[in-house]
């Protein structure tokens, strides 16, 4: 008897469950007795809560490190502090602008900055939080400079002022809890598999037809939008603007509570704000210096816990309670691409030659893959193979020559695309999630085209779209053949199995051309043999295979036909008898004796 | 004012910020990653040449020896707490470890001292040179001089001694550095510690003209972040030269309405030139230059660790 | 018979799940050239790098001179006496040939420039471009300058991985060329090579190594006669 889906999907949740419980209960036991004071703290807890659940989306799920989180929450705070100061917007009359003018400040430097590497995109959204905090100092006419706007009326809902610290605190966690309800609607289906598949290996992404650069622009969105919410929420909670909000310590305090939390746990944002803001009511002797305790205690976490709090908490609990079985999945056969005859062209190459530095990586390479055939490439080590299958896939672009799959020229394209065309590939190490078990590593793979936010707010409780991908990945686990392990994580499979998995994955974006870089290395020749015979079958479905190997007596039975690369040239081509024969490739491989002095 | 006394006056800055600059290049060669700290160290260095002219009463350069040793002694300390444990881990944990570095330095300076500007001893003397018609003041020849030695020391150490190229090599290649024989782990400490000592002298020589606060280092942080962008992720001239840019830069900027007259009718009001605009512009540049070029104005002159 | 400078005793070696090197065992005695063959993936790099201390390792023994070398880091080991020079030459682009060559000796200034003058003689074309940085070299230039570096410490062993890789056949018989003189100066050398008949040519005895395990060993006249170093490579 299959179980509930929403019980699966709670067993998920780990240990955020049963602190939200706790919580509660302590909640409803201490609040009616609480001091104003206490009030007003807790209150700020639940509004780094929101600025942290929202940094979870660029920091933890997409794994970069933006440091501007603090500025998108400043402005929106000065947009609903100088809306109400100045127009007498209330609260939630100014929210479109207040959460509208981060996401575009966002949207604005979003396109160009997201695609840096880790230490230049660190850099300009430094750059972009001095700018923002510079001119909001300027501008004195609106914002009021240096000395901030004071009298900023209190939160208001639908007309009325919300008066009182206890309603204020509610309204707040409400919408904590409407945060961590949306995050976790948003990153619990597809889209959050397809976030873990882009912080563990970007370029993998792209061979499965994940667009890594609209997640990136995705989660960046987000993260503004909720720090605009938190932003005008406090302004409002307080009751001055001051450009104190603009300053890089509450950037220091909400990357310390993602850290402390852990970056992708959304009960992990939630309690670490409340720690980090309580801290200092805790630790009275540390009122003026909290910032230096955050500063230790961060410097600790990062060196000691590297996985946060909620981590080292749900390993702990791993001891004494295991997750439900994951329900049996029925596998349901994937409808096929219309594959042409075999026999005929499907990917063509043409004067390829790329160069690195000073050498020719690739020298006017041509040749061509048929329909329903398994092409051999070998060659010595460096002569351009793995460089070939870059250039095919798009991760590499060559300075010459073109590539044609079907009859469409597929050169400067984005890697993704040219997945999403028919084309897939494995790596020469298997490179799989490893947290992720066998069956969403293939799963993640499945109409990645279909995987968006759009998407991820429209599934329900069922997620169906999740569901056929699973069953749909199960049916091609079976095919491999690995579809005892389908529920085992990926990086405890051994590597025979590993591999097996992979090539699912790359048969799960129904392919019309699979290229594979060394998929017998490391394998046993049982585990060899079990290999050759599926991917037979899968060129007899009408699939074009191309297979780098240096192992011969794996390839040169399994090969319809072979290559030979040398220095980045095709030397000989042909059946495998006749490659192996040829004299040029035997000079390649073997060399020829060097004349010794006597 | 005179194009030579301009032209004094960016150098003294420039060598200011380039001794900051090189610190952080340093430890990004030896180690790939970036120390977010430098600019607190230099802040640390400020407070340090205060409290140790507090204590001994003798010119800013008897305490420039001492409070190197004290300084070196900080960097290997950082090294040790933010670097060590954390060679293994992409680079982004060590960015996050020394902002948590700066952090300290900066609330415990905070702590000690409070937030009120505080000067440093001068290096020589207070006090106004003339000569060839611009008039200086001897704190800002005493920094360029410093500066100019500071750099040839290690020029010197890193192109004539032993040492100095092998912390070269394990900057290059890290891997085959250990299998000839060198201790990386060693060179790296002692990198941080010539960073850290760098960052200190700058400290000293920043602190007597612009004053010390306990914010005063993500100032200069920032700036040399943006020193290696210009000049080239990695590349040590190329550091220098982004510095006396930014340098060039910030004194020239609110000068423009001085130098082109035309432009002193647009000046009007005082936010357009004034020193606050000048850093906005600054940062627009270079967030254009990186959208234009995503790998720096010249490049990475050091590959990044993967 | 010597005692063996090299003794490598059932050493496994796992890169995460996969199995890179299984119970592998060889010797290398003193002033012999010993070639490491087999094709791409079957551990030669792996085995190189576990000697040197790389890599680390998960069962087996690395013994140097009788002396076991257990845990040892990289550092300590170079310094026992191993040189290594590593696949894809890996030179130190920012500096020049002789300070390549100078960081690697750890003797006093008179004992570097006796050993500068002995690699300037084994590759006259280095001590042409002394002062030229290492990138600007061509290849064949950067790989004899990878190899002297390697032999700037005199070490007792040579470990050379794969110094045709990216060389024209000319160049790699040049650098190849050498091995014989390293080896009667006092060095043993460990090559490994994908170029089976060329390695074959300068060293006196073989092992050959196939997915991870030792699958033939034997003087190299008898292997390079043999069809087993074909099948290997060709599995014809």
């Amino acid at each position: 008897m299959p179980m509930m889906p929403w019980r699966t999907s709670l067993a998920r949740a780990g240990v955020g469950l049963p602190l939200a419980v706790i919580a509660l209960v302590v909640a409803a036991i201490v609040l009616p007795q609480a001091s104003d004071y206490a009030l007003r703290v807790l209150s700020a807890a639940g509004i780094y809560a929101l600025l942290a659940l929202g940094y979870s989306f660029i920091f933890g799920q997409a794994g970069a490190l933006s440091l501007a989180q603090g500025t998108f929450m400043g402005v929106g705070a000065y947009v609903s502090g100088i809306l109400a100061v100045r127009w007498g917007l209330p609260f939630d009359a100014a929210l479109p602008a207040s959460v509208g003018l981060p996401v575009a400040l966002a949207l604005l430097v979003a396109i160009p900055v997201l695609r840096l590497q880790t230490h230049y995109f660190a850099l300009a959204t430094l750059l972009i939080g001095q700018i923002v905090l510079l001119v909001v100092t300027q501008w004195e006419s609106v914002t009021g400079g240096a000395n901030g706007i004071g009298g900023v009326p209190p939160l208001a809902l639908l007309g009325h002022a919300i008066e009182g610290r206890l309603p204020a605190l509610l309204l707040v966690w409400a919408l904590v809890v409407a945060g961590g309800a949306l995050a976790w609607q948003i990153t619990r289906g597809r889209l959050g598999d397809a976030f873990a598949v882009l912080r563990t290996h970007p370029v993998m992404a792209g061979a499965v037809g994940i667009d890594p650069g609209l997640l990136r622009f995705t989660a960046f969105l987000l993260s503004a939008g909720y720090a605009g919410l938190a932003g005008s929420l406090y302004v409002h909670a307080i009751g001055v603007l001051s450009p104190d909000i603009l300053g890089f310590p509450v950037m220091v305090t909400c990357l310390t509570i993602a850290v402390i939390g852990s970056r992708l746990r959304i009960a992990g944002a939630i309690a670490g704000a409340v720690l980090i803001i309580e801290l200092p009511e805790w630790a009275r002797f540390l009122r003026d210096d909290y910032l230096l305790a955050f500063g230790c205690i961060l410097l600790l976490v990062v060196v000691a816990l590297p996985g946060g709090l909620t981590e080292a908490a749900e390993r702990l609990l791993g001891r004494f309670w295991t997750a439900p079985p994951v329900a049996p999945v029925v596998p349901v056969r994937i409808q096929p691409r219309a594959l042409p005859a075999r026999g005929d062209a499907l990917l063509r190459v043409a004067g390829l030659g790329v160069r690195f530095g000073g050498v020719r990586a690739l020298d006017d390479v041509t040749m061509e893959l048929r329909a329903g055939e398994i092409l051999g490439l070998i060659g010595p080590n460096g002569s351009g193979k793995t460089t070939l299958l870059n250039i095919i896939t798009g991760i590499y672009r060559p300075d010459g020559g073109q590539v044609w799959l079907g009859g469409r020229a597929i050169v400067g394209r984005k890697p993704h695309a040219i997945a999403r065309l028919g084309i897939a590939r494995t790596f020469q190490t298997a490179a799989l999630v490893p947290e992720m078990s066998a069956l969403d590593n293939v799963a993640v793979a499945r109409d990645a085209a279909c995987v968006g936010l759009r998407q991820a707010l429209a599934v329900g409780l069922r997620d169906g779209p999740r569901a056929r991908a699973r069953a749909e990945a199960m049916a091609l686990l079976d095919r491999m053949g690995a579809g005892q392990q389908a529920a085992v994580p990926a990086g405890a499979l051994p590597p025979g199995v590993a591999r097996l998995v992979e090539i699912a994955r790359a048969l799960a974006c129904v392919p019309l051309v699979l290229l594979l870089d060394e998929p017998a290395a490391g394998l046993n020749e049982t585990e060899q043999a079990e290999l050759a015979r599926r991917l037979r079958r899968v060129a007899d479905d009408g699939v074009g295979l191309l297979v780098i190997e240096h192992n011969m007596p794996f390839l040169a039975p399994l090969a319809d036909r072979m290559a030979c690369l040398d220095h980045g040239q095709l030397i000989a081509a042909g059946t495998p008898a006749q490659v192996q024969a040829d004299p040029a490739v035997i000079e390649a491989y073997l060399g020829t004796p060097v004349a010794m002095p006597t | 004012m005179a194009a030579s006394q301009l032209l004094l006056e960016v150098l003294a800055l420039g060598a200011a910020y380039a001794l900051v600059a090189l610190g952080f290049v340093l430890i990004l060669n030896a180690t790939g990653a970036v120390n977010f700290s430098q600019g607190d160290m230099v802040m640390a260095g400020g407070f340090g040449a205060v409290l140790l002219g507090n204590a001994l009463h003798v010119p800013g350069l008897v305490l420039l020896p001492l409070l190197l040793a004290g300084m070196a002694a900080l960097g290997v300390v950082v090294a040790a707490v933010a670097y060590m444990p954390l060679r293994r881990r992409p680079p982004e944990a060590v960015f996050i470890s020394t902002i948590a570095v700066g952090i300290i330095l900066q609330n415990a300076a905070n702590h000690l001292f409070g937030a009120e500007p505080i000067a440093a001893p001068p290096l020589l003397g207070a006090g106004r040179v003339r000569f060839a018609g611009i008039d200086a003041s001897v704190q800002s020849l005493a920094i360029i001089g410093v500066a100019v030695l500071l750099v040839v020391f290690l020029q010197v150490l890193f192109a004539h001694t032993q040492f100095g190229r092998r912390l070269r090599a394990t900057a290059q290649d890290r891997e085959v550095a250990m299998a000839i024989g060198i201790p990386v782990d060693r060179m790296v400490t002692v990198t941080f510690a010539i960073g850290a000592a760098l960052a200190g002298a700058a400290g000293l020589l920043l602190a007597n003209a612009f004053f010390v606060t306990p914010t005063s280092g993500a100032d200069y942080m920032v700036k040399a972040y943006i020193a290696i962008v210009i000049g080239g992720w990695g590349s040590i001239p190329g550091a220098v030269a982004g510095a006396l840019l930014i340098a060039a830069f910030e004194v020239l900027y609110p000068s423009l309405p001085l130098l082109i007259p035309p432009l002193l009718r647009m000046a009007q009001s005082d936010t357009v030139f004034s020193q606050t605009t000048s850093t906005i512009v600054l940062d627009v540049a270079v967030l254009v230059i990186l959208v234009a070029r995503p790998r720096g104005l010249f490049g990475d002159a050091v590959r990044q660790r993967p | 018979m010597s005692a063996p400078l090299l003794v490598v005793d059932a050493l496994t070696v796992h890169y995460g799940n996969v199995p890179a090197l299984r119970d592998v065992g060889l010797s290398v005695l003193a002033r012999e050239a010993v070639a490491l063959l087999g094709a791409n993936g079957a551990g030669k790099s792996t085995l190189m790098k576990s000697i040197i201390g790389l890599v680390g390792v998960d069962s087996g023994r690395i013994l140097l001179g009788g002396q076991a070398l257990g845990g040892m880091r990289a550092d300590r080991r170079a310094r026992l006496g191993i040189g290594y020079c590593p696949e894809g030459r890996r030179v130190f682009p920012g500096l020049t040939v002789w300070e390549n060559l100078a960081v690697a000796c750890w003797g006093e200034a008179r004992v570097r420039a006796a050993r500068m003058e002995a690699m300037f003689a084994l590759f006259p074309v280095l001590a042409q471009r002394a002062a030229t940085r290492a990138w600007q070299l061509s290849g064949g230039q950067q790989q004899m300058l990878a190899v002297a570096r390697s032999l700037m410490d005199a070490p007792r062993l040579l470990l050379l991985d794969e110094p045709s890789l990216g060389l024209s056949p000319r160049l790699t018989d040049e650098v190849l060329r050498q091995i014989p003189a390293i080896v009667a100066a006092g060095t043993s050398v460990l090559l490994a090579e994908q170029n089976a008949a060329k390695a074959l040519a300068v060293c006196s005895r073989a092992v050959v190594l196939k997915l991870g395990r030792v699958a033939a060993s034997g003087p190299a006249a008898e292997l390079a006669a043999s069809d087993e170093v074909r099948a290997a490579f060709l599995g014809g």
